[in-house]
């Protein structure tokens, strides 16, 4: 659908449902709008309240899937990050969540235009906030590159804007100080043991019933044949060292600053 | 074991029906290709779909044509030598309709040049299977409130026999035949009885009102005994049981009706009271054998709940019944087959670990019986759980209507690279079990779980397919790895496998794609 001008004045999605053709009718004249032909819709349904509601729609509607945290669960994704696979913008999510994802177990929701927008705000709300304002994130860029933390988040591990819109702070915190704590299953450490003898060591990528896809310590993509194994494992090891010690409390305030600065969206 | 009516029982040259015959085993007496021969499996043709919902269809071929429905409703007739189309059919739907779980449709019915195929806006259709053009169009139900036709029609005599999906929106469900040629209702069968009709008294308050009960796979007849039995789905609200005191009849039950008039003639309930959404909806498999030294009409059924059940489907009599995965919910069944349930297993407000997780230990993926190897053959997720959640949720017409939630480390159907999880989060595997103790004769076991179906044939060839986007071939006697491909998407389907001048093909959807396969020409 092309962008079409979207009124600011009392826009209501009168069907309860949103049709592939996007049918709207507007409470304002279309001769009285605006016309920016790049204007995205906004949610117009966006206070406090309409988060609450929201809230209350997603427990009854949404969250059998994506969890009542909305960190997902049953099928759903983890709504919690600000960022969706589906949904690149808030009017994108508005039709999604009225007319489902084909060819996953997303359906449409028959909630009214307002239901819908209220769910959408809620499910924004749930997103990291930008940054909590304690610490400099200046010199918390600084201290990235003093430890020298890009050696390893610019290659295998994690990239830290993404690591960012997934944790909280605390979450953050651990993760620099206790690394071990809690390893998403994606950055455990994955060994094998070839016939020969020889081990190879790296982070599981993909595995199947025949095969595992590796990313070996030196960066290289292999693909082992389970076949060519005497034995594998995978453990939630963390190659990140802890930096417990190392920061001091102000040093990793500005560090957290820094990482909160990445997260990009809501300011 | 002595088999009576065998012959009916499987499928020959043509696929004819969902399930592969009446009696549901997924069998066929095709023989040309072997555990010897299966190496030289090779593609024969691609068919692929526009649609990127969830391709769900077991094809059917007939007279030399194969019919699959692409999601949503449409349904293409093809060469099932070249993937040649001849036509389509495609059913106009309104914008928004009601499947809880993904536009889809697992197929066709065929009888007498008729084709039948249920739509999710709850119409059932008649085409004419040479032409594809339309000879009536009957509605089923009010798609508005939740309802939708998901799976392949069953046709019985001069019937054509469907049932409502939704049980995750609040519906009562229903199963309902039509005359095949004209499209009259003759019959209907509510899964959740009403007040004054025997059952209401297992349904608390007025509960009975949107208590699901939905049908989403197609059932089974018996010509001997003309009953029809249907697997019936969970009762509503899935996960907050609280508002549904009592059994919840016809729930989580297999129904015996009669085929001519839709009259109840026994049930037999695997999870009173479900706690968890284990819908019964898996294939109905008629055997006849000897029962210590009896000979009687049997009826196999792996639950989704964990256990493996042999009935008399002449009576409902409830003969047998053991775990087949690793379950926390049942400390035992008791001489009637009722589970006597393990205290503090159902949902909570915090969230309770409980095995099998929510897609149960088996579900719709159909199972297969030879009566060569005489095993039962079934898809199992093993050490598998979830955690299930409860709260309050007022029913409001259309809408989704649970109750609860899950959370489990292994997705419910989404295909993920398979490094997010905890290894130790469960596992697939193909199982033969011995047909009248339950017990595991021999398992292949699977990296990832699977939504595959089963298919055996007579030469002792199983072939099915998983998540990971494999499809392959065992050895049914031993469960020894014959041949694979990886075709690269989501198995979610069961392969069917027909004859046509003289030449073999099995065909499975996976992905977004059919695939056929047979024998390179020199190993024939």
């Amino acid at each position: 659908m092309r962008n079409v001008t979207r009124p600011r004045c009392g826009l209501l999605y009168t069907s309860a449902i949103v049709t592939k053709s996007l049918l709207l009718m507007f409470a304002c004249a279309l001769s009285a709008m605006p016309q920016h032909s790049s204007v995205k819709l906004s949610n117009p349904f966006q206070t406090p309240q309409d988060r609450l509601e929201g809230a209350a729609t997603f427990r009854s509607q949404c969250a059998s899937c994506h969890g009542a945290d909305g960190k997902g669960g049953h099928g759903g994704s983890d709504l919690t990050r600000g960022q969706f696979k589906y949904a690149v913008s808030e009017d994108a999510m508005f039709r999604i969540v009225g007319s489902g994802i084909p060819g996953t177990a997303m359906p449409g929701f028959a909630l009214s235009g307002q239901q819908t927008w209220q769910v959408v705000a809620y499910i924004y709300s749930l997103a990291p906030a930008h940054g909590s304002g304690v610490g400099d994130a200046k010199r918390g860029e600084q201290l990235v590159t003093v430890n020298q933390c890009m050696r390893c988040h610019a290659a295998d591990a994690p990239d830290l804007a993404v690591a960012a819109r997934h944790r909280s702070r605390s979450e953050l915190r651990q993760s620099i100080l206790e690394p071990a704590a809690s390893v998403a299953p994606e950055y455990w450490s994955w060994r094998g043991t070839l016939r020969g003898g020889k081990v190879l060591e790296g982070r599981r990528l993909n595995e199947d019933t025949f095969s595992v896809q590796v990313m070996d310590r030196e960066g290289r993509l292999r693909t082992i044949d389970k076949g060519e194994l005497t034995s594998s494992n995978v453990e939630p090891r963390s190659a990140m060292p802890s930096f417990a010690g190392k920061l001091n409390v102000k040093d990793l305030d500005d560090v957290l600053a820094y990482l909160e600065s990445l997260r990009g969206g809501k300011q | 074991m002595a088999l009576c009516g065998a012959a009916a029982a499987q499928s020959g040259a043509d696929w004819t029906t969902y399930h592969g015959s009446h009696a549901s085993w997924h069998h066929s007496t095709l023989n040309q290709i072997t555990p010897g021969n299966a190496k030289d499996l090779e593609l024969k043709w691609v068919w692929q779909a526009q649609s990127l919902e969830k391709f769900e269809t077991t094809p059917l071929v007939v007279n030399g044509v194969m019919y699959l429905t692409e999601p949503p409703n449409t349904i293409v007739a093809l060469d099932p030598t070249t993937g040649r189309e001849y036509w389509t059919y495609q059913h106009a739907l309104p914008d928004v309709t009601y499947p809880c779980c993904g536009k889809v449709n697992r197929g066709v019915a065929i009888a007498d040049g008729m084709l039948y195929m249920g739509t999710l806006d709850m119409k059932l259709i008649a085409l004419s299977a040479t032409t594809g053009q339309k000879r009536w169009e009957t509605v089923v139900g009010e798609f508005r409130k939740g309802y939708a036709l998901t799976h392949a029609p069953l046709i019985v005599n001069n019937l054509v026999i469907v049932g409502t999906a939704g049980g995750e929106l609040g519906i009562r469900g229903f199963i309902a035949a039509y005359d095949a040629k004209t499209g009259k209702e003759a019959w209907r069968f509510k899964t959740i009885p009403e007040p004054g009709e025997p059952g209401n008294e297992t349904w608390g308050g007025d509960s009975w009102k949107h208590g699901g009960g939905s049908i989403w796979l197609t059932g089974s007849y018996d010509p001997s005994l003309n009953l029809t039995y249907w697997g019936i789905g969970n009762p509503g609200p899935d996960w907050n049981p609280t508002v549904r005191p009592g059994d919840n009849l016809y729930s989580d039950s297999v129904v015996a009706l009669d085929a001519a008039t839709g009259k109840l003639k026994w049930h037999f309930q695997f999870t009173p009271h479900d706690e968890w959404d284990w819908d019964a909806v898996q294939t109905p498999v008629l055997v006849d054998g000897d029962w210590k030294g009896k000979s009687r009409k049997l009826m196999l059924w792996a639950n989704r709940n964990g256990f493996y059940y042999v009935l008399d489907r002449a009576t409902g009599e409830f003969l047998h019944g053991v775990p087949f995965v690793k379950q926390t919910w049942a400390e035992r069944l008791d001489a009637k087959g009722r589970p006597v349930k393990s205290p503090g297993r159902g949902p909570s407000a915090k969230g309770t670990l409980t095995f099998p997780g929510v897609q149960g230990g088996t579900n719709w993926f159909a199972p297969s019986y030879s009566p060569v190897t005489k095993y039962f053959y079934l898809s199992a997720w093993d050490d598998y759980s979830s955690l299930y959640f409860s709260w309050d949720q007022p029913y409001e017409q259309g809408k989704w209507y649970a109750g609860g939630g899950v959370k489990s480390d292994v997705p419910s159907t989404r295909r993920e690279r398979l490094n997010r999880r905890d290894p130790a989060s469960g596992y697939g595997a193909i199982r033969a079990l011995r047909w009248d103790t339950g017990e595991k004769v021999w398992e292949y076991k699977m990296t990832d779980v699977s939504e595959s179906g089963l298919l055996t044939t007579a030469s002792n060839v199983l072939f099915s397919g998983n998540r990971e986007g494999h499809f392959f071939a065992l050895n049914a006697a031993d469960g020894s790895l014959l041949w694979r491909i990886y075709l690269g998407g989501q198995g979610a389907a069961s392969p069917i496998t027909y004859s046509v001048d003289g030449k073999q093909y099995v065909s499975v959807a996976n992905g977004h794609s059919m695939f056929t396969f047979a024998l390179r020409d020199s190993a024939r």
